[in-house]
């Protein structure tokens, strides 16, 4: 089979259609340290200026040899734009909301004066939309441009308090309710302007994992706004939900997903059963253990298990540590390349 | 069955579900009656939290459900708490927790507080992004004979390595035990790290910290003395309090 584009890959990976190999992707981040040094692109510039912002992303693709390239590396751009401190000033450390407006109860759930624009506005989601217009000017059609928002669920665990949040699972539906309504327009919001800037396809983050909550807390809770907003946004939608997913996957599955990246923590080969024919897959090589802790020749083994599986799209399982070795990221996309099609 | 059995049983199952309200009034009860406290704590209260963590352990409960179990014990805390008399016991050890640096989840840090100082741990809780540096100064104030590292993200997890690297430059590693965990680590990453033990949850945390203290050489027993079961009450309450107050704004 002819030699595809990176774009090409990943999109025919993403919808069924024959690859020339197994695409390997960057879908949330695999920045490391070793990477910042490669680039010259480090933190904290890289988390908050457009321009280190997307040297450091396209690394993925010109030095770990990815498919796709995807700038937003922390969790924290919408939280900051909603009210959450957010410390970016740390060199060596991912950003992460450390307040929550909503904790206090006394405070009204709503969304800041002048959303969306002033969303769309603020300096950090900014940065965000500008570095994915830098790279799709960079790479065109040659290479996957990925642009990632987070879903209801996971900005009421920043705007709300995680804790609180969960607690009112129980004891405050009506509550948690209205925070998944009032939020739920911000991943539109953002995905609209990601696209427009030039993604291609958009990562929708939105942790109901089964290491927190129960399956039916994403059915009932989740799943309604799911289909609700995915048809509306105008591109192919990854999920991302980290953790234990298998008793969740069916109902993801309903939500209107193209495709779900899934973690370690379920095997592959029992994943793709439980998602086959319904949406496509995306994951799920191991950081902590294989990518961190280990070496090369076991990325390409858990590579290789997802390739066998039939894991269509394969990738790290979430945002790597950034400790990680970059030849073990090399790792996963050798052993895609050693995967051609005849 | 004694209407003191049934206070004891409508305790243990109204604090499995999180009914608050009924916790409250058979507590209120069950102290009206004459009960003993420590009978109270010990023959209901403290079993149903441990339900709670068994039933977490075996997938049937998550974290909300743990959550509400343990607001609902508060309840009947506040109304236990008064009667409590100290008498000076020493707690079966001393832990530091903490979240690792760059992480700020604490919902499983906090609810293995609240197991460990219900089984008579003193707990000394850091609290969340803990630089290294940060748990060698609670290392030499504090002297505990446990450390428990929890992380949530997979991009902390290395931090473990971190606290353990500058514990072993300050020359403090072999006077602790360490413990972690947290949703993404497993067994083999704890081995990896060179942690001295991994816990998936907060029961099996206590069931570790048990056996960690008995390697050292310590005696874990409690509960069939009133002084050590008053001081274990003394630490549960304090536990379920400090949850609560991070919780949020819950308080009847």
């Amino acid at each position: 089979m002819e030699q595809m584009t990176s774009k090409q890959r990943f999109l025919a990976g993403l919808y069924g259609d024959p690859v020339d190999r197994p695409p390997a992707a960057s879908i949330v981040s695999v920045i490391t340290y070793e990477l910042m040094d490669i680039t010259g692109a480090h933190f904290p510039h890289a988390n908050i200026e457009p321009e280190p912002m997307a040297t450091l992303a396209a690394g993925a693709h010109e030095v770990m040899g990815f498919d796709s390239v995807m700038p937003i590396f922390s969790i924290a751009q919408e939280a900051t734009a909603l009210g959450c401190q957010v410390d970016w000033s740390d060199t060596d450390m991912m950003p992460n909301p450390t307040d929550s407006p909503w904790a206090d109860r006394d405070v009204e759930i709503k969304l800041p004066d002048g959303f969306p624009d002033s969303f769309l506005e603020d300096k950090y989601v900014k940065c965000a939309i500008d570095a994915i217009r830098l790279l799709k000017q960079h790479f065109g059609d040659e290479v996957m441009v990925l642009g990632k928002v987070m879903g209801p669920w996971t900005l009421s665990y920043h705007c709300y308090n995680t804790q609180e949040f969960l607690f009112d699972t129980i004891m405050d539906p009506d509550r948690v309710r209205k925070s998944l309504e009032t939020l739920a327009p911000v991943p539109l919001a953002y995905a609209a302007a990601q696209i427009e800037a030039g993604a291609d396809a958009i990562v929708w983050a939105d942790h109901a994992t089964g290491d927190l909550v129960r399956n039916t807390m994403y059915r009932d809770y989740l799943l309604p706004h799911h289909q609700e907003l995915i048809p509306q946004v105008e591109a192919p939608v990854i999920l991302h939900c980290c953790g234990k997913t298998l008793d969740r996957v069916q109902y993801f599955s309903e939500a209107g997903f193209t495709c779900y990246h899934f973690e370690s923590a379920n095997p592959p080969d029992e994943m793709v059963e439980k998602a086959a024919g319904k949406m496509k897959l995306t994951g799920n090589v191991n950081n902590p253990v294989t990518l961190y802790a280990r070496g090369p020749d076991e990325a390409r083994a858990e590579a290789q298990a997802a390739i066998d599986a039939g894991v269509d799209i394969i990738a790290p399982e979430c945002a790597v540590p950034l400790q990680a070795p970059v030849a073990n990221l090399q790792a996963i996309v050798q052993t895609c390349k050693d995967n051609r099609h005849q | 069955m004694s209407r003191e059995e049934e206070i004891k049983k409508g305790l243990f199952d109204h604090t499995l579900v999180g009914e608050a309200d009924e916790v409250v009034e058979l507590t209120q009860e069950g102290i009206d009656l004459g009960m003993d406290p420590l009978d109270i704590l010990f023959g209901a209260l403290i079993p149903s939290l441990q339900e709670v963590g068994r039933l977490f352990e075996i997938g049937e409960y998550f974290v909300p459900e743990m959550l509400v179990a343990a607001r609902a014990m508060q309840g009947a805390m506040a109304l236990l708490r008064p009667l409590l008399v100290d008498k000076g016991a020493e707690p079966i050890g001393k832990v530091v927790m903490l979240t690792v640096k760059g992480d700020v989840h604490d919902i499983g840090k906090n609810l293995c507080n609240i197991m460990l100082e219900g089984e008579g741990f003193e707990i000394v809780d850091l609290g969340v992004n803990v630089k290294p540096e940060e748990v060698v100064a609670a290392v030499q104030e504090h002297q505990p004979q446990l450390l428990g590292f929890s992380a949530f993200l997979t991009t902390t997890m290395p931090f473990f390595k971190s606290n353990l690297a500058a514990l072993s430059e300050a020359g403090l590693r072999d006077s602790v035990k360490v413990m972690v965990g947290g949703a993404p680590v497993t067994p083999e990453y704890a081995d990896s790290v060179g942690a001295d033990g991994f816990a998936p949850d907060a029961s099996a945390a206590v069931r570790l910290a048990k056996k960690l203290m008995v390697d050292m050489g310590y005696d874990v027993s409690m509960g069939g003395d009133d002084s050590e079961g008053a001081s274990a009450l003394t630490t549960a309450v304090q536990a379920v309090e400090e949850l609560m107050v991070k919780s949020g704004k819950h308080d009847e």
